[in-house]
């Protein structure tokens, strides 16, 4: 299909400038490059086809596609707004951990004095308000976005309550693994702790991507 | 046709030419081309993003399929993707009805006599 190129590889540059450029989910951003770098073969194939030498070729393909820096902006759109899908997703995978921690907090201290029903509560809200994120996000973005356009804050509003919500779950873990010790039946305690440190770690780190998502320009 | 032209439109172009079947995103972007009689100008690699926020917007699903030694994604119109291809065309239609009739008004009726 191809010989040595004496300019190099200009699709292959093209292509790894787009994706130095581009932030977002693992998964998502590999599809879109991907599938641009297979469209560009293919132009590249066509013109070749047509008689161009196959620099020429890619050159010009390179050229009807926009520059990467013109193309940044819309790709990076649909990645952000990706991200912050992802974001909810990995929130939602949290509700049972919290939901599982809220309980086991409240058969351990049914009748404790005002710190542990303080923690309980704090952990129903936490869950609550992930499961909202949850529930909105996926909505909005998708079928929603047919008659409304997706707001454009939304990715921002999206990093932010999934910020929130994991620094609760961090907050809960240390009150739950620091005053186990001092509780009479601490196993419950220690492991409801535990419960809320995983749900924090799995949705703190999506949500930083998303908060630098959001920041970036788009379309 | 300037892209800019274009853009307003890009998602009833790219659903129009997937009514007859499955395509991968070359394929569209030459049946677009193809049906403009190549008056049509358009920045080739937007196309990609908006097939992406099409399939989001459940108006297409995609999959990979092996051609050759190599992997094509390949879009397809879902039944939603469908209807609002039909209220495309009805939303064309009135636009065009509505600024042809501003741009080109019919003869004056002339007076009785």
């Amino acid at each position: 299909m191809s010989g040595a190129d004496p300019a190099g590889d200009p699709i292959g540059d093209y292509v790894a400038d787009l994706s130095a450029a581009l932030h977002g989910p693992a998964r998502a951003k590999a599809r879109l490059i991907r599938e641009i770098h297979e469209g560009l073969t293919d132009a590249v194939d066509a013109h070749a086809a047509e008689g161009l030498p196959r620099h020429q070729a890619a050159r010009l393909a390179i050229r009807e596609f926009g520059t990467a820096a013109d193309l940044v902006p819309c790709c990076q759109r649909e990645l952000t707004i990706a991200q912050a899908r992802h974001t909810a997703r990995a929130a939602a995978r949290t509700v049972p951990f919290l939901l599982a921690c809220w309980l086991l907090l409240w058969t351990a201290v049914p009748d404790g004095g005002w710190a542990p029903r303080l923690l309980t509560v704090h952990l129903a809200g936490v869950a609550g308000t992930v499961a909202l994120l949850a529930a909105a996000t996926p909505a909005v973005t998708g079928a929603l976005a047919r008659r409304l356009p997706v707001p454009r804050r939304l990715p921002l509003a999206v990093a932010w309550t999934g910020t929130t919500a994991g620094l609760g779950m961090a907050v809960a873990a240390l009150a739950l693994i620091t005053s186990s010790p001092l509780a009479a039946d601490w196993p419950p305690l220690a492991l409801a702790g535990v419960l809320a440190a995983v749900a924090h770690g799995m949705v703190a780190t999506s949500a930083r991507a998303c908060r630098r998502c959001a920041r970036l320009k788009t379309a | 046709m300037r892209a800019d032209a274009v853009r307003g439109h890009l998602d009833g172009l790219l659903l129009a030419v997937l009514e007859s079947g499955p395509l991968h995103g070359y394929a569209i972007i030459a049946a677009v081309q193809d049906r403009s009689g190549g008056a049509l100008e358009l920045r080739t690699g937007t196309i990609y993003p908006a097939l992406n926020r099409l399939e989001r917007l459940g108006l297409l699903t995609s999959s990979w399929e092996a051609a050759g030694e190599r992997q094509r994604r390949r879009y397809r119109l879902t039944d939603a993707g469908r209807r609002t291809l039909d209220g495309e065309r009805a939303a064309w239609r009135e636009f065009t009805t509505v600024i042809g009739s501003v741009l080109n008004p019919a003869a004056p009726p002339s007076p009785a006599t």
